[in-house]
């Protein structure tokens, strides 16, 4: 096995005396592409700040590439690459000038890959960024992170303001960067059609905790969607085991569990003398009935 | 080449298992077949490659596809043994679910419903 990228134990982060993240523990391997949901102030970009080493966490911790992550050396955080949700451009300067800024930081400075993004992301070179608009600021952020070919590429809900074309290519990157399965990346994300396409790991964050850390199959396998149909009316208190939530009509009712097993199935079908059957759930489905 | 749902409660790698297989079983895909590669069937649907990857190997496990050091993988000469009308048949089985499930809710009767697929069935050979 290869060594995780990012290794979080039991991580918690309070501003003032307010419990922003609440013992999370988690792991990031190589290859590895995650969508992060959640709430707005569920803790998104709390958690990835802490794993980017910008805030000291208040108790555990959290190591990226073997080192702790707020006493990250240099050598680590050249492999690390990130798009902040404000962008942190510089107005004054122009495209090329800005570019020029962030290449003199790495020695790696993929020029090619970056000259085929300012063309295919239609980036005019010698604009101001204070002239740019917002979409295309996101796409020069996004395109600065890149350059470094960073190892570990974490982005805060990144393409908010992208045109579907730009989203498409974006997209692409991210499935180049993952094909070899030697590099990771970390994607918030409100769009979660694109986290549907690209994800193979899902963090659900859910009041301050980590609610699902895991493989994202393995998510829709375990949240399910089941009707039920009596042949008399079903009790209005229907008690189903690991119910997320039930709604009874008369002989129909429908409830939405976790940890769904064929042997579940078949507790519940014995509980209640109803006849079973099992909908899938898409994973806009399932954020909204954990949040119902 | 495979039609591919994203949003939707079937994971990815099952999406493209279940249409694979089918179309191995019947003959759409023939022995000696290449498929893309990982990388390819990727970007063509922005998909996740580790996704590909995982139906791929479920195949491969299968004796459906075979792989073959630094080629495309291609369907295997005997492929599994899921020839026989019974076998493809079980391939049916997620999908003739769906198709209760939305018919139960319709409040509709098995014979409404296959006179509905045998219509439709019908027009798509049109």
């Amino acid at each position: 096995m290869t060594e995780p990228f990012v290794v979080a134990q039991n991580l918690c982060k309070s501003f003032d005396d307010k419990l922003v993240l609440d013992d999370v523990s988690l792991e990031l391997a190589p290859g590895d592409v995650v969508g992060v949901l959640g709430k707005n102030g569920a803790g998104k970009t709390t958690l990835l700040e802490l794993i980017l080493g910008f805030t000291p966490a208040t108790s555990g911790e959290v190591k990226v590439f073997g080192h702790d992550s707020y006493r990250l050396p240099g050598t680590a955080k050249a492999r690390i690459g990130f798009v902040p949700q404000q962008d942190e451009l510089i107005s004054q300067l122009t495209v090329t000038d800005q570019l020029r800024v962030s290449r003199s930081f790495y020695p790696d400075w993929d020029e090619l890959l970056i000259n085929h993004l300012l063309v295919d992301w239609e980036i005019e070179v010698t604009q101001r960024i204070s002239k740019m608009s917002v979409g295309q600021r996101q796409k020069l952020s996004i395109l600065q992170a890149l350059g470094h070919r960073p190892d570990l590429l974490m982005l805060d809900e990144p393409v908010a303001s992208l045109d579907p074309l730009a989203r498409r290519s974006f997209l692409e990157q991210i499935i180049e960067m993952s094909a070899a399965g030697d590099r990771t990346v970390v994607l918030s994300s409100h769009i979660v059609s694109d986290i549907e396409r690209l994800a193979n790991k899902i963090w659900i964050l859910k009041e301050n905790r980590l609610y699902w850390g895991g493989d994202f199959d393995a998510l829709k396998e375990s949240i399910v969607r089941l009707h039920l149909r009596g042949r008399q009316a079903l009790p209005d208190s229907l008690a189903i085991p690991n119910a997320i939530s039930v709604r009874t009509s008369e002989a129909y009712a429908t409830a939405v569990v976790h940890d769904w097993t064929e042997t579940l199935g078949g507790e519940i079908v014995e509980m209640t003398g109803a006849r079973l059957e099992v909908e899938a759930l898409t994973l806009e489905d399932i954020f909204l009935e954990l949040h119902r | 080449m495979f039609i591919l749902k994203p949003h939707s409660g079937v994971p990815i790698y099952k999406q493209l298992f279940e249409q694979i297989s089918r179309m191995v079983a019947g003959g759409q895909l023939s022995p000696g077949t290449s498929l893309p590669s990982i990388r390819e069937l990727a970007l063509q649907h922005a998909i996740n490659p580790m996704t590909v990857s995982k139906a791929y190997s479920m195949l491969e496990a299968e004796g459906i596809l075979e792989r073959h050091r630094g080629k495309p993988m291609t369907v295997a000469a005997r492929p599994g043994a899921s020839a026989t009308p019974a076998a493809r048949i079980q391939q049916l089985e997620s999908h003739l679910d769906n198709l209760i499930l939305a018919g139960r809710q319709l409040e509709l009767d098995v014979d409404e419903v296959i006179a509905a697929l045998r219509t439709q069935w019908e027009k798509d050979n049109d």
